[in-house]
């Protein structure tokens, strides 16, 4: 689903990489949870992954698709979520569904559906007509959720995307991720909280400055010893 | 006291953008040339103003002398100034105490409400010297070096100039604190920034009216006119308003007697300032919490609502040029600069064009330009000043500067950036064309000019619009300012703007230069005209690939 190689990238031409040769692929069905402390490239991965940010070398594929070459192609197959939402705040929830409908192309009868599905599942049927600048946080959040999975995208992508959902909903997105995955699809997401990852996660990379120092299932990271925690794996590799 | 002068200087700090200006001149220093840049236009915009209003003064002050009343001149000066002050300063001390964003990181701090009140207070005080100053020190030079005044008058001049803010701006806070804790008009933010925004056109507006009034030639006589009937009024606003007076009279009165005005005007501003510290420390935060809380509608959609909103369906281009019409509509400054200025402006230009004159040569002037022998230069004319209105809007240079921090849903959308700027085309297309209808159908009804020429204007003037638009959009698709916290940076203070306007000048003074050459070489009119159109065609084509190719490359290469 995404394969990556060979993919750098550093910032203001200082020459520190944010990220150092980056090479691994996710694969189609699996949660792949990114883990990494601040400052690792986690979001810089991420950015270049859904085309946000150029890398300085290597290549990017979406589904087939190489996100520098076929850009429009790729885009078509991610549902992406920021880590902090930022959106039209003088347009209501709705219209700002309705415009990614259109830009993503979702027939009226899909898109009715799905609407009022995720409306309601969020709890958001009544804001809906209200306008962004008037949502919380979480409710920004659950609105930008809701306009990435709109168009069913094969490979939903979402930077740190607990931050700022009530346990409900949180509840309810990793539910929503786990039934995507089923249906063959995948999800890429970075997050902060082990016990999340190591629960929801078929596998798990961990970058630290820049590079990708460990990749695998729980039982691959373990090494076999079974009563070792992500945390302490996680504090172990994190430590250099 | 420690606490309070720390919050002073990081509010000074912000304000004028001290920590900004230097990272710009140490770090980012290819931004250096901004900030220069901006100091330079604002020089050459107000010294020619300040230079008439010295004049103009100059003139009082020999009016007064007259008069036997010299001091005219500084009570009309400090009378205007604390009037500026007072009329702008609610709507500033407004958006200062209650609409800042830095309040919510302020109040959490253990700071009391009359120091965060103080500090505010006295950066706008100090912005309201930049206000005053052109307003006031002509006078007080005027009047100090006709009469001949000695030290001590500079010394009062210096404590009167730096004192005059501040008791119009403390009965403005006062108004504003008790009205703000009674009346919940954070909720009506956007009508209200609207309101000021229109009051100030308007206010421009007028000044411009007034000032086109006087008689060239007489400026004396009629001055002498207006001080003479009128002196009853200027007197009835100083009694008012007496600390026009006083300040007045401490200035310009010797001894005793004048610095009995001075300590009087001193002492009031003192204390008025500190009644405003007291109010404020009892009242200022309980206004702005009661404003804090979000206003929703809570008004769930019916089935049949709901069926019908959920399911509109367009193409991706009409679902970009939806979403740039709604921002437009619905952001105060974006609504006033983009939408307000284009439909004002077609009645600024025919104002400052047929206003200056008296009736009977302005009807004159109608008769002989009716003449069929001028049709074509009075259709030219009114292409060129269609043109300029197209011009000016700022929606097209500003279009993807706007979208800011959500660039980057622009970049996510599977809609390839050149329909992405053919939807923000349209939209700042339209609001030029408003521009150009209004001109020709106010100056068709000014000018008595026929239906077939205004439709010339029409047709050439929506051609011309259609090129300066791509020219305009283009500007902002090749630099971006896309890093802003608050709108009016994105639309006012966005260089984009402004070079948008020389590109449409440059290219206004070029097609006028074409057409020059075609009337000196005696082309027949309406040669002339589809000259004009097919050129602006042409350009148009060519500036359109132009635009779609730059918009692809930029679009990729612009990173979040």
């Amino acid at each position: 689903m995404i394969n990556i190689k060979g993919v750098s990238k550093s910032y203001n031409k200082s020459g520190i990489k944010a990220v150092d040769n980056l090479n691994f692929h996710v694969r189609p069905g699996e949660i792949f949870g990114f883990l990494g402390p601040n400052g690792a490239g986690k979001t810089t991965t991420i950015k270049m992954i859904v085309g946000l940010l150029n890398p300085d070398e290597g290549s990017i594929t979406i589904k087939g698709f190489d996100n520098q070459k076929q850009p429009i192609e790729a885009k078509r197959n991610i549902g992406y979520v920021p880590d902090n939402p930022e959106v039209y705040d003088r347009i209501t929830g709705i219209e700002y569904l309705n415009f990614l409908g259109d830009v993503y192309q979702v027939p009226p009868d899909i898109r009715k559906e799905r609407i009022r599905y995720f409306l309601e599942m969020f709890d958001l049927t009544d804001a809906a007509s209200d306008l962004i600048k008037s949502y919380s946080h979480g409710m920004k959040q659950k609105i930008i959720i809701t306009g990435a999975l709109l168009h069913d995208p094969a490979l939903w992508v979402l930077d740190e995307p607990m931050v700022g959902l009530d346990p409900k909903s949180s509840h309810l997105l990793k539910e929503l991720m786990r039934k995507h995955c089923e249906k063959g699809n995948t999800v890429f997401f970075s997050t902060h909280i082990l016990e999340v990852a190591e629960k929801l996660c078929d596998r798990i990379g961990i970058i630290h400055k820049g590079k990708l120092i460990a990749i695998g299932t729980m039982e691959e990271l373990r090494k076999g010893d079974n009563i070792e925690s992500l945390e302490n794996i996680f504090l172990e590799l994190t430590e250099q | 006291m420690r606490v309070f002068m720390s919050l002073l200087k990081l509010n000074l700090n912000l304000n004028f953008g001290i920590s900004d200006l230097k990272y710009r001149f140490t770090k980012e220093k290819k931004k250096r040339w901004e900030p220069v840049l901006v100091v330079l236009g604002v020089i050459i915009g107000f010294v020619p103003l300040i230079v008439f209003y010295s004049i103009f003064l100059n003139g009082v002050f020999s009016v007064g002398l007259t008069l036997n009343q010299p001091e005219l001149v500084l009570v009309i000066a400090f009378l205007s100034g604390q009037l500026v002050v007072f009329v702008f300063g609610i709507f500033y001390i407004m958006s200062t105490f209650y609409f800042s964003k830095d309040l919510n990181a302020l109040i959490p701090l253990p700071l009391k409400p009359y120091q965060v009140l103080g500090s505010k207070m006295v950066v706008v005080m100090v912005n309201e010297y930049i206000t005053l100053l052109p307003i006031l020190l002509p006078s007080v030079i005027i009047f100090g070096t006709r009469t001949g005044q000695g030290f001590l008058y500079w010394i009062k001049a210096l404590l009167l100039i730096l004192a005059s803010p501040v008791i119009p701006l403390v009965l403005d806070a006062l108004l504003v604190l008790v009205l703000m804790r009674f009346i919940n008009l954070r909720r009506s933010k956007d009508l209200l920034s609207v309101v000021v925004g229109l009051l100030g056109m308007f206010i421009g507006l007028g000044i411009n009216f007034i000032v086109r009034r006087i008689p060239k030639g007489n400026e004396q006589e009629f001055l002498r006119n207006i001080l003479t009937s009128q002196s009853g009024m200027i007197k009835l606003i100083s009694q008012r308003f007496p600390p026009s007076l006083w300040a007045t009279l401490g200035l310009s009165r010797q001894g005793l007697e004048g610095a009995g005005y001075l300590a009087l005007f001193i002492v009031v501003s003192i204390l008025l300032f500190l009644v405003l510290i007291w109010l404020g420390n009892k009242i200022f935060y309980k206004g702005v919490l009661s404003g804090q809380e979000i206003v929703r509608k809570k008004k769930a959609f019916s089935t049949e609502e709901a069926n019908r909103k959920y399911g509109k369906f367009s193409t991706p281009v009409l679902a970009i040029l939806r979403r740039e019409w709604m921002l437009l509509l619905r952001t105060p400054v974006y609504f006033l600069n983009g939408l307000v200025g284009v439909i004002i402006g077609p009645f600024i230009l025919v104002f400052m064009f047929f206003t200056g004159n008296q009736s009977s040569e302005l009807d004159q002037l109608i008769s002989v330009l009716q003449n069929e022998s001028l049709s074509v230069y009075v259709t030219l004319g009114g292409l060129g000043l269609a043109l300029f209105t197209a011009g000016m809007n700022v929606a097209a240079s500003t279009a993807v500067s706007r979208e800011g921090k959500t660039f980057w849903i622009a970049k996510m959308i599977p809609v390839p950036p050149k329909q992405q700027v053919m939807g923000k085309y349209i939209n700042g297309f339209s609001v030029s064309e408003i521009g150009v209808l209004l001109t020709a159908i106010l100056l068709a009804a000014f000018l008595k000019i026929s239906i077939v020429k205004t439709l010339v204007i029409i047709i050439l003037g929506t051609l011309g619009a259609m090129l300066l638009s791509v020219l305009n959009l283009l500007i902002d698709v090749l630099h971006p300012k896309l890093v802003w916290n608050n709108p009016t940076e994105a639309m006012k203070q966005n260089m984009n703007g402004l070079l948008g306007m020389l590109i449409s000048m440059l290219v206004l003074f070029i097609l006028a230069g074409i057409t020059i050459l075609m009337l000196i070489k005696g082309l027949s009119e309406w040669l002339i005209y589809i000259v004009l159109g097919a050129v602006m065609c042409i350009a148009s084509i060519i500036s359109f690939k132009g635009l779609f190719a730059v918009a692809e490359r930029q679009y990729m290469k612009i990173e979040v």
